[in-house]
């Protein structure tokens, strides 16, 4: 470069800037609006488990409810109280914001559809993650407010723990797969229900179970959402935070349902493989992208579904649950994985082909059940979202 | 703050002293608990109560015995057709009024549905208070259609004025009493999905097994009465004990704690009698459908109502317990002194006693299965 | 064994209640919900749907008022205010003021029991807010209006027949010590 608007310029600084600008305008482009979506449709599934309407008059059916909420907050006035911790208080969101945003690095959306292909993949994600602590701990001491050290404290707790429980799990995907690098993962999975981790020997089926219960745990999410509980400690850590910076913790949450949907696509589910259908570049990448979306998105949903249907545990249970029962049974998977490489191939697809017969009967359980509910209290059908 | 160290391990622990309240989502009305926790434990919660006081016992010195009868709806607004039974026992005790067969009647149904509402109301915010959001909104939809219903019998949903002294205010319809028939058919199903999605939960039973057991005798020597103590093991019900009305004519059970889940007298037990009294509840509106007799609803009562001097103590079985009132009357149009004493008011006592040693979340826990209500305790 | 059996039969416990209740709620995804769209998304104004005994905002027919009084000595909360002033040349007495304060109202409805031409009548209006205090003060005498005489042997002039016939309808409504509503019917 030298001349024209960058002359004299190092060229390292300016790729530098110019991967900043181009983060940002990913950011704003698609992560904002994603975080906002998820919140329009946990707000409307809520709703509707509930014989309720939900959002609906902003923009077509209320999808741009996001867009009305953000505007009104960041139009708010900024209230830090004056005995809160002037520098840390404002920091905290932003902590919290990155800790998620950070992760969007290694998230796969296509072959070749990865903002850097870490060969540390999955574990670079795992302890990104884990600045959230740090952003919630920040926000609860530095409100100043016991209320809030409480819930501060008691999410650090609950994060920790069940990192535990989460990391054994990917271990033993790691251990499938031969990687911790997330294109490297999927690729060892093919596009097929039966070639997905998740149904590869009855432990892996377990072990799903395991990694979203401890994701769901990690993101703040019923029923592990004690940090939140409006009914127990007001709002927790975020009791003192009003307007934008309330935003942003919710921002982060809704964002890390995506995080956790797309990781456990990753890891289990084949992440973006389609059948090969197509030799077309850009057909194929768009194939894969709305592939992967779409099962991340149903783990989202089942979140939000999980949500609207259970209570919320305690938080001596919720550590007892953690160590009693989810790291026990997360080593035992692990070794029972591991016990399952050393079988010869023919035998491990017998015991897959098994494990997806149990999870299609329970599927088709699953909707009988439904059936049963309908027909026990005969209520007005109506299939129909939008309304 | 003050200090207790802990001498075994070497730590400090600091007492925290919180106000859980009176702004709080979970406070059933506004209620203010100062509780001292070292961050999880509680140590002591004290109950300071009186934000809704609204001096309904020295309003009744102001108005006439008719005109009085609204302002008892609000001295518990979720069972609002209770106390204006009772405040009409009381005056029809102290006056000689008979009661007509049909008012009779009409007010079993009415009281009845005011019930289910009440115990709808209390078990989905105990639900929400619990963290499942979605049992609360289901029973305040199936509370909807109850006061629909009520709207189309004395005219209001939640303030109704309906029991008069001598009767009912407005006779049932017939049509009303079809609508009546066609939500119980409803309502029986709902009851047992919401036991499928909320009763029944693993999550939900934990948190409720063996937290705050009210024992017997505890029950007993803090007076508690309703729910409250037929969830302790005592087969105790204004209804059945000390009748009143036509209940001595209607076959319904009364159902008692049975140490379901975890020990006898706690949570989870006051609960599950609140969700069976819904059911019984259901069976007696029934038999009342199919009992009520003709006639007119009210008596004749004289308009400028002076009952002679006089006093006199009427109890009946409201949902949170038996709430009584006693008129006291020197001969002219107004009351002398009237007294509410209603079930939340005793309940709040015990909770000093049950809340040390628990958690700040089962505190919360506590107060809903109470299902004490600030306006009871408030007047 | 005890142990081990407890533990696994949490987890069992924990898995089928937590099916049983995402089925539930997955069910009611499909089913109506029950929230009436107000103000904007219903067929007819919600006035229309309310049933018949509604007590709404109160409403006074000036022109069949007897101005005898009695709701304004049965209201509990002394809500109405009404004046009344004889002219001294006509011998006519008229109405100075009938002030019904609906903020005050408890909406009980021992007023309209107690009048004997039903001219005071809930209505079935709810939307009565007002941005200042004064303007929930409803005035139903602004101009002097002459008291309402019942004739003996029935109402002749024909605009008033209707509304007596509406007054009455509406005091049919309250149960009475010599049968009630539902006899009729």
């Amino acid at each position: 470069m030298k001349d024209g608007a960058f002359a004299g310029v190092p060229p390292q600084v300016v790729y530098a800037i110019g991967m900043v600008l181009t983060a940002l305008v990913v950011l704003s482009v698609f992560v904002a609006p994603l975080a906002g979506v998820t919140s329009w449709l946990e707000r409307r599934v809520w709703a509707r488990m509930q014989s309720r309407v939900g959002p609906n008059r902003v923009g077509p059916q209320g999808i741009l409810q996001w867009l009305a909420d953000g505007i009104k907050n960041i139009m708010k006035e900024d209230i830090i109280p004056t005995a809160a911790d002037q520098k840390l208080f404002p920091l905290a969101p932003y902590v919290v914001f990155m800790g998620f945003l950070c992760s969007f690095v290694v998230i796969p959306f296509g072959a070749n559809l990865i903002v850097a292909d870490l060969n540390i993949g999955i574990f670079y994600l795992l302890a990104v993650t884990s600045l959230v602590v740090v952003g919630i701990l920040m926000a609860g001491w530095s409100s100043n407010n016991k209320w809030s050290l409480l819930g501060g404290m008691r999410s650090a707790a609950q994060i920790v723990s069940y990192e535990i429980p989460a990391g054994l799990s990917v271990l033993t995907i790691v251990f499938l797969a031969g990687t911790l690098s997330m294109q490297g993962i999927i690729k060892a999975q093919g596009w097929g229900p039966w070639d997905w981790f998740m149904f590869h020997n009855p432990f892996t089926f377990c072990t799903f179970f395991l990694f979203f219960t401890a994701a769901l745990a990690e993101g703040n999410r019923t029923p592990f959402d004690i940090p939140e509980a409006e009914s127990e400690l007001v709002a927790g850590y975020v009791t003192e935070y009003s307007g934008m910076r309330f935003l942003f913790f919710f921002f982060a949450e809704w964002g890390n349902l995506y995080v956790i949907g797309a990781v456990a696509t990753t890891l289990f589910m084949g992440g973006w493989q389609v059948p090969p259908v197509t030799d077309n570049p850009v057909l194929l990448a768009i194939l894969q992208f709305v592939t992967f979306f779409l099962k991340a998105y149903f783990w989202v949903f089942v979140a939000m579904w999980i949500r609207a249907t259970l209570p919320r545990v305690r938080v001596d249970q919720l550590m007892a649950l953690c160590w009693k029962y989810m790291v026990p049974l997360s080593f035992i998977c692990m070794l029972g994985t591991i016990g399952f490489m050393f079988m010869d191939e023919n035998g491990r697809r017998i015991f897959g082909a098994l494990t997806l017969g149990f999870a299609i009967a329970t599927i088709i359980n699953f909707f009988r059940r439904v059936g049963f509910q309908f027909r026990s209290a005969k209520p007005e059908f109506y299939w129909k979202p939008q309304i | 703050m003050s200090e207790t160290a802990s001498t075994e391990t070497g730590f400090f622990a600091e007492e925290m002293t919180i106000s859980v309240g009176p702004q709080h989502p979970s406070t059933h009305g506004v209620l203010r608990f100062v509780v001292k926790t070292d961050g999880e434990v509680i140590s002591e919660a004290i109950p300071d109560v009186g934000y809704l006081h609204r001096s309904i016992e020295k309003i009744g010195e102001k108005v006439t015995y008719h005109g009085y009868v609204p302002y008892t709806d609000r001295a518990d607004y979720l069972a609002a057709m209770f106390a204006n039974q009772a405040f009409c026992l009381a005056a029809e005790k102290l006056a000689g009024t008979e009661v007509t067969r049909r008012g009779e009647f009409c007010r079993v149904i009415a009281c009845e549905l005011n019930r289910l509402a009440s115990h709808l109301i209390s078990v989905g915010t105990f639900g929400q208070d619990i963290g499942a959001m979605t049992p609360f909104v289901h029973a305040l939809r199936e509370r909807e259609s109850i006061n629909n219903l009520m709207e189309e019998i004395c005219g209001a949903r939640l303030t109704y004025n309906y029991i008069r002294i001598g009767g009912v205010g407005y006779d049932i319809l017939p049509e009303t009493l079809t609508r009546i028939a066609e939500f119980l058919d409803h309502f029986t199903p709902i009851v047992e999905e919401f036991n499928r999605l909320l009763s029944g939960n693993k999550i939900f039973i934990e948190r409720l097994a063996g937290v705050a057991v009210v024992s017997k005798e505890d029950a007993l020597s803090y007076n508690l009465v309703g729910p409250n103590l037929r969830g302790s093991g005592i087969k105790w019900d204004i209804r059945r004990d000390i009748p009143y009305s036509v209940y001595p004519e209607l076959d319904f059970e009364v159902p008692v704690g049975t140490a379901q889940v975890g020990s006898l007298g706690d949570s989870y037990d006051r609960f599950w009698v609140r969700i069976r009294e819904m059911q019984e509840s259901v069976k007696i509106l029934y038999q009342c459908l199919k009992m009520l007799p003709k006639g007119p609803a009210i008596a004749k009562v004289p308009k400028k109502f002076r009952p002679p001097a006089g006093e006199c103590y009427a109890r009946v079985e409201a949902p949170r317990g038996d709430m009584g009132f006693y008129v006291v009357s020197d001969g002219s149009e107004y009351p002398y002194r009237v007294r509410i004493r209603t079930g939340s008011y005793t309940a709040m006592s015990i909770i000093d006693k049950l809340s040390k040693g628990i958690m700040v979340a089962d505190l919360i826990a506590l107060i809903g299965s109470l299902d004490v209500d600030a306006p009871e305790i408030d007047r | 064994m005890g142990v081990v059996a407890s533990y696994l039969n949490n987890i069992k416990d924990a898995v089928s209640s937590t099916f049983e209740g995402m089925s539930i709620t997955f069910s009611h995804l499909m089913r109506k919900p029950m929230t009436i769209q107000y103000p904007d998304k219903i067929p007819v104004p919600i006035q229309d749907t309310l049933p018949h005994r509604y007590r709404g905002i109160l409403e006074v027919d000036m022109d069949i008022c007897t101005g005898c009084l009695a709701c304004e000595r049965d209201c509990p909360i002394t809500c109405i205010t009404i004046g009344i002033d004889m002219n001294k040349e006509t011998k006519q007495r008229y109405f100075t003021h009938f002030d019904i304060d609906i903020c005050k109202c408890m909406y009980c409805g021992l007023c309209s029991e107690s009048c004997p031409t039903g001219a005071i009548r809930h209505s079935s209006e709810f939307e009565g807010a007002s941005y200042n205090p004064a303007g929930l003060v409803r005035h139903f005498a602004p101009q002097a209006v002459n008291l309402y005489k019942p004739k003996k042997g029935g109402e002749t002039e024909p605009k008033l027949i209707t509304k007596v016939d509406i007054g009455q309808a509406y005091m049919d409504e309250f149960a009475t010590p010599d049968g009630g509503a539902a006899e009729e019917k």
